[in-house]
This record gives structure tokens, C-alpha cells and sequence, in this order.
């Protein structure tokens, strides 16, 4: 890049970003260049402000301005059911369903022996020890339906078999809007079997 | 541009920019391939359900002649996806461990009738895995098949140095890939000892089918020596400590290595 040394430093930092190659840095570090300075005070202080004002929930883990964070304080939420989720993402992900009043747990991945993820490395003793604390009736396993997300929930099943909890699966099979045609042979099979009567 | 119909197991896929995904291929007609998948985070037409572990895929392959970037995984229609070795810890890790050896050492853009070999192998084992409960014994007999698949086959039945019998006090010379003699032994530094009764089980795992492997049931002590000498075969092949082994020794109750 032919510009000034603060602009080479910006991309080059803008680089290390996951996704953004070195055109997309150039790129971004022209628009940030020409944008107002108000735009840039406000994202250089959201920046900064990241790290000290983001907690992990003590009891989900989830991320928050809190601990507990608002789901976990909230008295309103069942808290005899429990939705296990990978990252915080799926948990914003279930939380916009709107569909659930339970409270959460975030594994903070899934098994992938592949990539060194093993069961130390997610949150699954800390879920033991919240079932073994009482008051959870059921744990709902919302693991990706892939692979490792299938395995996790296996594990994890596995694991709290003797703890008398109901452990349940979330639901598989075709998307909304989705077209038969194209959904592969594993799809359609599920989505037969956890077919639902109509009324 | 040159393009590539086949069937290929989905040996690792990982996540790549916004929507892309790498995946890592087994074929029988080239042995391992990476290609990248566009967009097949948003796509729920191109890819569905396809590019996960373990899947049995019919897949379209693209890549410019000559050129040194990475091929274009255009169509994958889904074969099998073995959803059984989810189903069960040992298996998911056992299978797991098997794939990252082939990820690791298997040919890339090699033709011939050792990548058609590697290719049935992997898909035999992992649906005989699909049936199986694997215990320690399983995972060795998997282990050596899976080094006799990727060309590491040890030499069980004569001596590497000499071609003579193993004999009784035979052993296990790892940096020559197979059996030492009684004579040869005693002239050799590092030698593994290994009882004859150990060879012949090895021997006859390596004989049998793939979906067999289980009828084999070797005492206490062959699999304490094919564990030292496979841990060691493996290691000094493979280099380093595969990042699924920690996961598969403890799921099967083994310590750490």
C-alpha cells in the first residue's frame, strides 16, 4: 500500500481480523479515512470499551455487561429448564425465537477431537454441577445438528444419565421455506420421523 | 479447467471468510484434495446437509489447468453420513482419530490403485465402526489397518535386517518399520520386545476384513505390546502427536500419552 504510515498501521491491524484479507483491509481503512469523526470516535470507544465492560456470566456463561447476566437475574424464567447451547450466538439465536422462558448454558464449543477440542475444553462439569445443585427438571440439548454438535449432545447425554433429569434433543429436519428437492436423504428421513400431527 | 466427478469422504471442513468452508476430501481418484466450497455457510441448495464429518458424498470438483490454487467444490449430493458414529463417545473419537491420520498422511493428488485402496478402507472402516463399541483392542487393529491402508505396513513375518523366522526371542525395530530376529536383536539398540503370539495376531488383523476385525480377540499382554509398538510405529511415521489422540485415549480409559 502507497499511503501514510497510519493508514498502512490501520490495515495492517484491520488484517488480523478473521475473514479480512489485505485488499478488504486496504479497503476498510480508505472508508474509515473519509467517514465523519464521529464515526470514528464511536467505534474507537466501543473498541476500547470492549474488554472492560464484557463479563462472562458466572452461571451460563454467557456474555453480558453483568454477572448474572439479565436471562440468569430475570425471576420470571423457569429455571427447572435448561438450554444448552454452544456459543453465545446460538444463545441470542433461541432467545430471538421468543419460544423459550428457560434459562441457558453455554458449552463454549462442541467436541472436535480434530481440532484438540476435547470435553476439558467446554463447559460440561460446570453444567454437571448446576444439575447436581437441584431445581433442573429438564435439559434441553440445542447442539448444532452436525457431527460434532450430534456428539456433544451424545456426551453430554452420556454423562447426565444418572442425574434424573428429563434430557431432551432439539427437533430436526426441514427449514422453514425449505424445498423438499433440494434437501439432501438424512433431511427428509427426520423430518418424516419427527412429523407432527395437524389439526 | 479441469473437472472431477467422484465420490470422496469429508475428512475436515473448516469455516473460511463470512461464508466459504474448506473442506478436506478423501477421493479414490486423487487421495486427499482440498477444495473450497463459496458460500456454502448461506447456501441451503448447493450444499444441503453435505459437508459435514464423516460424510459419504458424491461430490464436483473444479480446478484451472496448471494452476496452483485451490480447487472449487462445486456440487456435493450426501451418500452416507454414518450418523452412528456420533451416536456413541469411543466411536466418534475412534473415527475421529482415523480421519485425522488420513488427513495427515495421505497422498495428495496421487492416482493409482493405492488412493482406491485407502479410499474402500476408509469407508469400510467407518461403517463397520458404525457397529462396534471400540475398546482398546479395536482401536489398535483400526490403527494398524489404517497404517497398512496409507503404505506404513510393518513387516510382521521376517526379519527386516536378515529374512530369517522371528524366532522366540524375536523383537520390534521401529526405525526399519518391522520384525527383528533373535540374531539380529542382539546387534540392534532401541529394539521393542514383542512375543510371537503378539506377531501372529497382528499378522492375521492385517489379513482379515475390515468389518472381521472385531473376531479378533488377543490376550492381555499382545495388546500391551501392540499398544507400545504401534504408539511407537505410528509416532515415528506420523512425527507428532495427533491432536484427536487425547480425546480417543481418554474416551477408552487409556492414560494420556
Amino acid at each position: 500500500m502507497h499511503s501514510s504510515p497510519a493508514m498502512e498501521r490501520l490495515a495492517a491491524s484491520l488484517k488480523r481480523l478473521p475473514g479480512i484479507g489485505e485488499k478488504s483491509a486496504a479497503r476498510l481503512a480508505y472508508f474509515l479515512l473519509s467517514a465523519p469523526d464521529s464515526l470514528l470516535t464511536e467505534l474507537a470507544d466501543a473498541v476500547g470499551r470492549l474488554k472492560s465492560d464484557t463479563v462472562i456470566c458466572g452461571r451460563c456463561f454467557n456474555l453480558s455487561d453483568r454477572s448474572p447476566c439479565r436471562v440468569c437475574a430475570d425471576p420470571r424464567r423457569d429455571a427447572g429448564l435448561i438450554c444448552v447451547v454452544e456459543e453465545p450466538a446460538d444463545l441470542a439465536a433461541v432467545e430471538k425465537s421468543g419460544c423459550f422462558r428457560g434459562l441457558y448454558h453455554v458449552l463454549g464449543g462442541t467436541l472436535s477431537p480434530i481440532d484438540g477440542m476435547g470435553p476439558e475444553s467446554l463447559r460440561i462439569d460446570e453444567l454437571a454441577k448446576r444439575i447436581a445443585a437441584g431445581g433442573v427438571g429438564e435439559v434441553i440439548l440445542a447442539t448444532n445438528p452436525n457431527a460434532e454438535g450430534d456428539a456433544t449432545a451424545h456426551f453430554i447425554a452420556d454423562r447426565l444419565a444418572k442425574s434424573g433429569v428429563r434430557l431432551s434433543r432439539i427437533a430436526c429436519g426441514m427449514p422453514l421455506g425449505g424445498d423438499l428437492e433440494y434437501a439432501d436423504h438424512v433431511t427428509v428421513g427426520r423430518s418424516l420421523e419427527n412429523r407432527r400431527e395437524i389439526s | 479447467m479441469s473437472r472431477l466427478v467422484s465420490e470422496a469422504l469429508l475428512l475436515r471442513a473448516v469455516d473460511f471468510g463470512e461464508s466459504d468452508r474448506i473442506v478436506h476430501l478423501l477421493t479414490p481418484e486423487t487421495g486427499r484434495l482440498t477444495a473450497i466450497a463459496k458460500g456454502a455457510r448461506r447456501s441451503v441448495k448447493r450444499f444441503p446437509g453435505t459437508l459435514d464429518l464423516f460424510n459419504h458424498l458424491r461430490v464436483s470438483v473444479s480446478r484451472r489447468r496448471g494452476g496452483r490454487a485451490m480447487a472449487f467444490l462445486e456440487r456435493a449430493v450426501l451418500i452416507s453420513p454414518f450418523l452412528e458414529l456420533r451416536a456413541v463417545p469411543t466411536r466418534y473419537a475412534l473415527a475421529s482419530y482415523l480421519l485425522e491420520l488420513m488427513d495427515r498422511m495421505a497422498p495428495e493428488g496421487g492416482a493409482g490403485p493405492d488412493t482406491q485402496r485407502l479410499f474402500s478402507f476408509a469407508l469400510s472402516s467407518l461403517s463397520a465402526l458404525e457397529g462396534m463399541a471400540p475398546d482398546l483392542r479395536i482401536r489398535l487393529l483400526f490403527e494398524l489397518r489404517a497404517l497398512d491402508a496409507l503404505g506404513l505396513r510393518p513387516e510382521l513375518r521376517h526379519c527386516v535386517r536378515c529374512g530369517a523366522e522371528p524366532g522366540v526371542r524375536a523383537g520390534f525395530y521401529v526405525a526399519d518399520g518391522g520384525v527383528v530376529c533373535s540374531s539380529c536383536t542382539v546387534r540392534l539398540e532401541g529394539v521393542l520386545p514383542v512375543h510371537l503370539g503378539t506377531l501372529r495376531v497382528l499378522q492375521q488383523a492385517l489379513d482379515y476384513d475390515v468389518d472381521r476385525l472385531e473376531r479378533l480377540v488377543p490376550g492381555a499382554q499382545a495388546v500391551v505390546e501392540a499398544r507400545n509398538l504401534l504408539f511407537r510405529f505410528q509416532r515415528f511415521h506420523v512425527g507428532l502427536e495427533l491432536r484427536s489422540e487425547r480425546f480417543l485415549d481418554e474416551s477408552l480409559g487409556e492414560p494420556v500419552a
